[in-house]
């Protein structure tokens, strides 16, 4: 019987065999691509006019301060890689006025976002306005993203004349 | 005497070696197709990815088999990057189906709603085994990737869904 014992016993060992494991499987994949986009928002242009004084001896009076436009952003960035920089530029510069630029600190999406630099004054070399954008999206519209304060002012009262509907492009470029 | 108690061993011999080969152990086999997740290109500034993604809803077919003895086995499942993963990329899966069985009273259960699943394996479904071999085959499997975002490092990502079967 020592025989049938043995095989007995081979065959709970065999039949441990029930309690193993078994495995198998597939993959899943993704490619997250470099985004750079960048628009103003909302659309359209902005008018700013100086008023005359009513008064012989008082300054121009300058327009207030327009805050209705918003840098919007999506920003995608490999790891390490170099942050993105927003820039302000204008076609022309008006003789005697200084076209002021400020962006505040975001709000709504998610992410790194960009630093807003000091107030710029605008000329025909861009100039840094946001740096230090990661991977980072803004949301889409107006109320989302940094929102800019465009401010006139008069400078060198020598180098103003008098002018209609002079348009002036300022520029937005976001970078590395 | 001796001849028919030998006889009568190589007897029990063979019947105890044929039933151990039908009540071989759990298996599972892993079919279908790797999934590519097709991501869409953002258009607009300041906007992100969608976010979340199904893959179709058969993209992973599973066979089972669960031996009468055992009774009840689970399938479990987990991911290990491969080479590259990002937490903030979640994963979840769950059975579109049923499969296909001939055996009338066997049940699976478990796992018709999304799941999430991380590196630690979790249990997806169960088969229970009642009467006679639980065999499955072609249980739909659709995986969820959700967390897709600008703000995980542009990277190619990757990773191995590692489905186990085991008793209970």
């Amino acid at each position: 019987m020592n025989y049938f014992k043995i095989l007995i016993l081979a065959v709970c060992l065999f039949s441990s065999s029930l309690f193993s494991q078994t495995t198998g499987n597939r993959t899943v994949g993704i490619t997250l691509p470099v985004v750079t986009l960048m628009d103003i928002e909302p659309a359209g242009n902005i008018t700013m006019n100086f008023t005359a004084p009513t008064d012989a001896g008082r300054p121009l009076i300058a327009p207030a301060s327009n805050t209705s436009k918003w840098i919007n952003y999506t920003s995608a960035i490999a790891s390490g890689g170099t942050t993105r920089r927003i820039t302000a530029s204008v076609n022309q510069v008006i003789p005697g006025v200084n076209i002021r630029l400020q962006a505040s600190t975001a709000s709504g999406g998610a992410g790194v976002f960009g630093t807003p630099n000091a107030t710029v004054t605008l000329s025909t070399t861009a100039q840094t306005i946001i740096s230090g954008i990661g991977g980072a999206f803004t949301g889409n519209g107006s109320n989302n993203g940094h929102r800019i304060t465009i401010t006139l002012s008069a400078n060198t009262y020598a180098s103003l004349s008098a002018r209609t509907n002079t348009p002036v492009v300022i520029t937005y470029t976001i970078t590395e | 005497m001796k001849i028919k108690t030998r006889l009568l061993k190589y007897f029990c011999s063979i019947i105890l070696l044929g039933f151990t080969t039908i009540i071989k152990s759990q298996t599972l086999t892993v079919g279908g197709t790797n999934w590519t997740v097709p991501i869409a290109p953002i258009t607009e500034a300041g906007n992100n990815y969608s976010g979340t993604y199904e893959s179709a809803a058969n993209q992973i077919l599973l066979a089972a088999s669960v031996p009468l003895l055992l009774g009840n086995a689970k399938v479990s499942v987990h991911y290990e990057p491969n080479p590259a993963w990002h937490n903030s990329l979640l994963l979840a899966a769950k059975r579109t189906g049923n499969g296909t069985t001939l055996c009338v009273l066997c049940t699976i259960t478990g796992g018709t709603t999304y799941l999430p699943f991380t590196q630690t394996a979790v249990e997806l479904f169960r088969i229970q085994a009642v009467l006679a071999l639980a065999s499955y085959s072609n249980i739909p499997i659709q995986i969820q990737l959700s967390g897709v975002s600008v703000t995980t490092p542009v990277a190619s990502y990757n990773s191995r869904i590692v489905f186990t079967i085991s008793g209970l």
